[in-house]
């Protein structure tokens, strides 16, 4: 432990190697342990993805059975959702926002390490179903009722599948709760909600939306086992299972946008720091992330239009209005570019594409946002296209933007460049070759969650055309990971601001000290602390060239 | 001085607003309503809590004055890890076996124990610090 004095900080005793990494409860570190274990996630996941993928390549193919597809489909959604880009989401929050508003700590270090190890057990958990008999969860991440219920889905296979996802969620709701009260509470002196960074009001709203929304997911998980395994009338009959898909996409549809989020904050700052502007419209951009977030809590029943059980009036306008301050935000991007001195660094390129796959993907969303079109597309490749071209095609290239910056922050090196650039181009063929031709498919009445279709014709062509896209996405992956091997093997060194970054964390050494910042601050007058200086400097400059 | 519960306040108060157009809209759906509820009074008591917690200077008024007492930081915590370990071991032990629930429980009480003696070791070295600088400056 260290005592720490806000002047003087006293040297830490931290425990060495392992151990002493497993039991930090420094907020980096966590942070880190939390991203690392989310990207083994996400391989993992994308394994299921391509093994789905290469059964689906023909109409009758039998590279799984149907019970091992529904597995698969089953734990690809459910490892990619609580598994990867949540996490990461709050991964990245957890490392950046207490840096990003000049903190020297999390708030509540023990609850945010207790929350880890949480989560990584819920994860174990759902994943350890494999080696069950009857295999794993097969239910689909959402396993409705009464499909999931003991006597339709017997076995420990979905037991573990329930009692992860309770763990998962328990854990991420701490870790978002950690985040929530060090941006209350440990703000640096002149760090005004006014002047926070962007990334940091984005984490702000996605964690608030975690903490508002998760504890629901775990009501509705814990009631679900309750009734697998007592065999209590929980959710019975139609208005049982309304009731259950109410709980689960009260929280299923927030965290969409818990996936989204963080990672426009990060795209955002990206695009900022490498068009050397401001982020054009900042107050706008604030008010309409708050409004955004709000509405993204209300629309969740437009996952139930087709049921009967919801008011599709409300729920339809909610959702519609959705893009109203998505609007701003892409209004607010081009504003930063128009007149910026703009350099296409990898993060900056990988903060475009997010900007403009995203696009599809939510004005796509605008389509199923009205119940007489979801009426068509429910249920069919159209809305599976949809959603991958917001959480993959979006939140993934937001990520990347997000890696590729911060990246030298990190580790204190920078990523090869030229491999990044050879990275996006792989991915943005991959993924547009993957996701695309879902949608004609589903225009075409192809359902979703089957490992065989009809002869119909086309359909084996676009089919295929699928499964190469996501094996170039498998290969873009595979590059990015040499990437980090070898930059992290023949480092070049980045120094502490690489970029000219815009916030506190670039006013510190790369990697950060234990606790954060070993300098002064520099004085906090606005959302852009480090850019206000670099202007200053310029300022300067400029006089003495004159003078 | 609201200790950081403006924003939790503000979003509430929009959560709020759409809760009552849901409530109006779906004529008072039960389980809708409810959830929605249910996540305004989460955030509105989060933000009752930090608001109670308060204490906290206005940070646009500039550096507030040195804190009397230092920050206890801890840098690392096996009992919270063990804690985890406790509730992951139960909640494995529903599905697995109920040996597991009950080694879990116990390690909980262990780890509890554990946290507990962290904490008060962390208090104890904040007040020795706190001491040692009075020592050194009789203000």
């Amino acid at each position: 432990m260290a005592v720490q004095a806000p002047a003087a900080p006293l040297p830490r005793v931290r425990g060495a190697g392992w151990i002493g990494a497993l039991t930090s409860t420094d907020h980096k570190r966590i942070g880190l342990n939390l991203g690392l274990c989310s990207l083994a996630f996400f391989l993992l996941g994308g394994v299921f993805a391509l093994i789905m993928r290469s059964q689906l390549a023909s109409p009758n193919a039998h590279v799984v059975s149907d019970y091992t597809y529904s597995e698969l489909f089953t734990m690809h959604g459910s490892t990619m959702i609580y598994l990867f880009v949540t996490p990461m989401a709050i991964a990245m929050a957890l490392y950046l926002v207490p840096l990003q508003i000049g903190a020297l700590r999390v708030a509540g270090p023990r609850c945010a390490l207790c929350g880890f190890w949480i989560w990584l057990f819920g994860g174990l958990t759902m994943q350890s179903g494999w080696l069950a008999a009857d295999g794993a969860g097969r239910d689909g991440w959402f396993s409705y009722v009464p499909l999931s219920n003991s006597a339709n889905t017997p076995g420990v296979g979905q037991d573990l599948w329930t009692l992860g996802v309770i763990l998962a969620a328990v854990g991420m709701t701490i870790m978002g709760a950690c985040v929530v009260a060090t941006i209350a509470r440990h703000r640096a002196p002149g760090m005004a909600l006014l002047r926070m960074p962007v990334f940091t009001w984005t984490a702000l709203v996605a964690v608030l939306m975690v903490v508002g929304s998760f504890p629901v997911l775990v009501v509705a998980m814990t009631l679900l086992y309750i009734e697998r395994t007592t065999g209590a009338n929980i959710y019975t009959g139609f208005s049982g299972a309304i009731d259950y898909q109410n709980l689960f996409w009260f929280f299923g549809h927030p965290v969409v946008y818990v996936m989204f989020f963080p990672y426009l904050g990060a795209a955002a700052e990206a695009i900022a720091v490498n068009a050397h502007r401001r982020w054009f419209g900042y107050k706008a951009f604030v008010i309409s992330i708050m409004l955004f977030a709000a509405l993204s809590m209300s629309v969740w029943a437009h996952h139930m239009f087709t049921t009967g059980g919801s008011t599709n009036e409300y729920f339809a306008f909610t959702s519609t209005a959705l893009a109203v301050p998505a609007g701003i935000e892409y209004f607010d991007m081009a504003g930063t570019l128009i007149g910026g001195s703009i350099v296409l660094r990898c993060s900056m390129l990988f903060g475009l594409t997010f900007f403009v796959q995203f696009l599809i993907g939510g004005v796509t969303g605008i389509f199923v946002a009205s119940p007489v079109l979801d009426y068509q597309a429910n249920d069919s490749y159209m809305v599976i296209a949809h959603f991958h071209y917001t959480l993959f095609a979006g939140s993934v290239f937001g990520f990347f933007a997000g890696v590729y910056h911060w990246f030298p922050k990190i580790t204190g090196a920078f990523l090869r460049e030229r491999l990044g650039k050879v990275q996006l181009a792989i991915m943005i063929v991959g993924t547009n070759l993957t996701f695309f031709p879902m949608f004609i498919l589903g225009q075409e009445g192809m359902t979703r969650r089957i490992a065989r279709y009809p002869q119909h014709p086309g359909w084996e062509t676009l089919n295929r055309l699928e499964t190469i896209g996501a094996g170039l996405i498998a290969v873009g992956i595979a590059v990015f990971l040499v990437n980090v091997w070898v930059s992290l093997r023949r480092r070049e060194p980045a120094g502490a601001d690489p970029w000219l970054g815009h916030t506190l964390e670039w006013a510190t050494a790369s990697p950060p000290p234990p606790l954060n910042f070993e300098t002064p601050l520099p004085p906090i007058r606005s959302y852009a602390p480090l850019f206000d200086l670099h202007e200053e400097a310029m300022d300067r400059a400029r006089e003495g060239v004159s003078a | 001085m609201r200790g950081g519960s403006i924003p939790l306040l503000a979003w509430g108060a929009v959560l709020a607003v759409l809760m009552i157009g849901c409530w109006i809209w779906t004529r008072g759906d039960t389980i809708q309503v409810g959830t929605f509820a249910f996540a305004v009074t989460v955030v509105w008591g989060s933000a009752g809590l930090l608001a109670a917690k308060g204490g906290r200077q206005s940070l646009r008024r500039g550096a507030p004055p040195p804190e009397r007492t230092p920050d206890a930081i801890p840098t690392a915590s096996l009992g919270a890890v063990l804690v985890a370990v406790a509730v992951g071991s139960i909640v494995f032990g529903f599905a697995f076996g109920r040996f597991l629930v009950f080694f879990g429980a116990g390690l909980l009480v262990l780890s509890v124990g554990i946290v507990v003696h962290e904490v008060r070791e962390e208090r104890r070295a904040a007040r020795a610090l706190t001491s040692q600088r009075r020592e050194g400056d009789p203000r």
